[in-house]
């Protein structure tokens, strides 16, 4: 009996220090891509949340992936796995990229791409009156011919400086959406020099906010100003 | 003498041997259906067919179109014995209805691709005429109609989900080269005309009557007029409104603008041609609203062409009774999913404001609905509707007093109105009942957040104790007259043939109990179709291939209608209120086409580019 139980705790012993020795030795993915968009007009090209992508599939895979660009037009994967891979920005508010570039990842790749934006808002500015901000911008557009036409404009108002689609308090942003439809080519300037107003704001808050404005191509994207502070005062 | 007796037993032993050996191994195995079990007789073809029909794409009462936000998993066309999620349907997406969907979740579908079942029917194709012997070559002919028609049906669902895919018409040897089997994508154009084809040789090859719920030569031609329909919109709107990409430039996903004419007018004649042979359910024109209720629910309705069978015997029954109703009308389980004003709204605004901005004061909860559309009546309970013996008795709090206008009180934020709510329904108010014990109520899932709940397809006659899971058997119709005339009238209007179009609407809209039109237009046509078809299974293609579910899905949110007790007045309100959920849908326009599933691609990387934002 003692000797049968001696030759099972031996079994276990021997078991238990076989066991689980082996460690998953497989590196992880340690390639990374990181860059910027950067509008043909100058500076980077702001996006938001739920649009502009960097799509990029490994040649001899048939899966692409995606990396969602950062509100200040920046991207970054550090978890890719080395290789060939073909790269486009797409989904944001700039004329197409039909054209893939090949880009060899490895650990720190860096590539930059230039966007022509559909749209460009300049002079944007902020007023607060009371609990009312009103907010002007012009628009203008690199390239006029062929340009989809535009939807509608409106504010994002949040209360962190990630704001924008999917990032914004309603009330204050969706609800003053004001409706374009109309084609570039046919806005007068008064037209292209547009208006928002978001009343009722709540005093002694801090606000960030930024306007969009949309267009019917085929993610129905917009494009969009810088983000700005706003601070209501306390009443 | 010994080796007599040796030589006569090695003799015996090698005779022996001789004799039984070399009985061929080859034997048939009686484990396994071969093709002359199956096709040598009608019996062994009724059970195959009966596998291709119980696969066949109908989006019915059960059909979930994806696994998002908790639906069942396994999404798509169920056909177990415990299917009762009924209300993760395409209504509850669109705004037909709003429920458990938390947005717009079903558009990227859950990966539809029925080349297993095309393999069947392809088998039958090419096995049939081997049997002409047993079978007769009518015999064989008509199935062959039946087996094309089944095949369109199929490839109908593939291309107005993905456009373009691989058109298969010979079952694929498994032991042929890679090369072979990795087959590409067909142009979407090619896979429409393919559909129509195979229902010309359906209508053509089948005779003109069948069993319920198999195919006739009208199930032929009134599903071309569905499908040409849709290929027809996807020629003329979706080459105006598309994303652009690879799988679009090369033909995959889209179809030329210069198309559509052909299709348009390809769905018209199909249409036509079953002019005389059914017709709208009428049978008790003195009762509209009866007479439309029971037009769901009748075997033997001259109006239904197409219907899917259930039964509780085969575990294929299905629980519509049970959940599009709340616990108070059944035995068991719960509702989630309900119809919303933007949809009631289609029928004319509701009379629920006076000129002069208040809240028109109803005596009762029924005397709202008693003014309306008999079809609109029987197709959503609205508050005061009877079921069962129970009134649907919706109210969503009481006004101790109410002054104003109805556009300012629902303005106001909700801390600063002055109305009653309860978290129960057992909550009183001075004796009274606050909440109806059909809701609305923000609470658990189980009461409506609209106001409503759905009648289409409810079995009235069944006691309440007997309303439970997996117990309803009333055939989902899935083509019916009415959708075909409806077809009829938007390609008419589309080819600028108006009279022809009035005058299908206007057969429609008498039966409903609607005013008959004088003048006709498409946007009169499709409200017709939104009206007709509602809880269909319908109005999502539709928004898809009008490609126009970018517009009416864009950040929408939907609205409900909120019965309220005024309880000095001992009067009833009505208040247009955003439904209770809050829901916000946006339908991105990549989902027009859903992405080719990424485990098929991976196993035919020929299947590449994928559609276009994928």
């Amino acid at each position: 009996m003692k000797k049968l139980i001696n030759i099972i705790l031996m079994g276990v012993a021997i078991l238990a220090s076989s066991a689980c020795t082996k460690i998953d030795n497989y590196p992880g993915p340690n390639a990374s891509f990181q860059g910027t968009l950067i509008s043909s007009t100058g500076g980077n090209f702001p996006t938001s949340g739920g649009s502009t992508q960097i799509w990029l599939q490994q040649i001899g895979w048939t899966a692409p992936q995606t990396i969602p660009s950062k509100f200040d037009g920046t991207f970054e994967d550090t978890q890719l796995f080395s290789g060939g891979y073909k790269v486009v920005p797409t989904g944001g508010a700039f004329w197409p990229v039909y054209d893939t570039v090949t880009v060899n990842l490895t650990k720190g790749t860096t590539h930059n791409f230039t966007v022509t934006p559909y749209l460009v808002i300049k002079n944007f500015t902020a007023t607060l009156n009371g609990t009312t901000l009103t907010l002007t911008y012009d628009i203008d557009a690199p390239i006029v011919a062929g340009l989809p036409t535009i939807k509608d404009t409106q504010p994002y108002v949040n209360t962190t400086a990630l704001v924008g689609t999917g990032a914004s308090i309603q009330v204050f942003s969706d609800a003053n959406a004001v409706t374009i439809n109309k084609d570039f080519v046919d806005m007068t300037a008064a037209d292209k020099s547009m208006t928002l107003t978001v009343p009722n704001l709540i005093p002694g808050r801090t606000f960030f906010v930024r306007v969009g404005v949309r267009l019917s191509d085929s993610y129905n994207s917009s494009n969009f100003s810088n983000i700005i502070q706003v601070d209501v005062p306390k009443q | 003498m010994k080796s007599i007796h040796k030589l006569v037993i090695a003799i015996s032993l090698t005779v022996g041997a001789l004799v039984t050996s070399c009985q061929k191994l080859d034997i048939a195995p009686t484990n396994i259906f071969t093709s002359d079990v199956i096709f040598n007789s009608q019996a062994g073809i009724t059970s195959f067919l009966a596998t291709i029909y119980q696969d066949l794409p109908i989006e019915d009462f059960k059909y979930v179109p994806s696994t998002n936000d908790g639906a069942e998993s396994p999404a798509g066309f169920e056909h177990g014995g415990n299917d009762w999620q009924e209300f993760y349907n395409e209504a509850a997406c669109t705004g037909e209805e709003v429920g458990p969907w938390s947005g717009m979740d079903i558009g990227t579908g859950f990966g539809f691709w029925p080349y297993g079942d095309i393999r069947n029917v392809n088998i039958m194709i090419t096995e049939l005429p081997k049997h002409v012997a047993d079978l007769t070559q009518t015999g064989v002919d008509q199935l062959l109609g039946e087996a094309h028609f089944l095949r369109a049906y199929y490839y109908f669902g593939l291309a107005k989900r993905y456009g373009g895919v691989p058109i298969i018409t010979v079952a694929q040897d498994p032991g042929a080269p890679l090369a072979t089997l990795q087959v590409h994508r067909d142009k979407e154009q090619a896979v429409w005309d393919f559909i129509a084809s195979e229902l010309d040789l359906g209508y053509k090859m089948m005779p003109a009557t069948s069993d319920a719920g198999r195919a006739n030569k009208y199930v032929a031609a009134a599903l071309k007029s569905r499908a040409m329909l849709y290929a027809a919109c996807v020629a003329k709107y979706g080459s105006v409104n598309y994303v652009d990409g690879e799988a679009r430039a090369s033909g995959l996903a889209g179809i030329p603008a210069s198309a559509a004419t052909g299709y348009f007018q390809a769905a018209y004649d199909a249409a036509k041609l079953l002019d005389g042979v059914y017709s709208l359910y009428n049978a008790t024109p003195g009762d509209k609203v009866q007479n439309y209720v029971d037009l769901f629910l009748k075997p033997n309705s001259p109006e239904n062409i197409f219907i899917k069978q259930y039964s509780i015997a085969n575990n294929t029954a299905h629980s519509w009774d049970d959940t599009m109703s709340p616990r108070y009308f059944t035995a068991n389980a719960l509702s989630r999913s309900y119809p919303t004003l933007d949809l009631v709204n289609l029928w004319g605004t509701l009379p629920i404001t006076n000129s002069d901005g208040t809240p028109t004061r109803y005596d009762n909860r029924a005397q709202l609905m008693q003014q309306l559309e008999p079809r609109l009546q029987a197709t959503i309970y609205f508050p005061g509707a009877t079921l069962r013996g129970l009134t649907f008795d919706m109210q969503r709090g009481i006004y101790p007093s109410f002054s104003g206008t109805a556009a300012a009180e629902v303005a106001k934020p909700a801390n600063s109105r002055s109305y009653i709510l309860a978290s129960s329904t057992s909550t009183l108010y001075q004796g009274v009942q606050v909440i109806g014990f059909t809701g609305p109520w923000t609470g658990d899932d189980e009461l409506t957040r609209t106001g409503f709940y759905v009648r289409k397809y409810i079995d009235y006659t069944r006691p309440q104790a007997t309303v439970n899971l997996n117990t309803s058997v009333q055939p989902w119709i899935d083509l019916r007259y009415a959708e075909v005339l409806l077809n009829r009238a938007e390609a008419a209007v589309e080819l600028g043939n108006t009279s022809d179009a009035l005058a299908d609407i206007n057969l429609i809209r008498d039966r409903a109990g609607a005013a008959l039109y004088s003048s006709i237009d498409l946007t009169k046509v499709r409200n017709e179709r939104c009206m007709e078809l509602a809880f269909e299974n319908q109005y999502y293609w539709d928004l898809k291939r009008w490609r126009t579910a970018d517009v009416v899905l864009d950040k929408a949110h939907f609205k409900g209608l909120m019965p309220y007790y005024v309880f000095d007045e001992n009067k009833y309100i009505f208040l247009a209120e955003p439904e209770l959920f809050n829901r916000e849908y946006t339908f991105p326009k990549q989902d027009y086409y859903e992405p080719i599933p990424g485990g098929e691609i991976a196993k035919n990387p020929n299947l590449l580019p994928n559609n276009p934002g994928y």
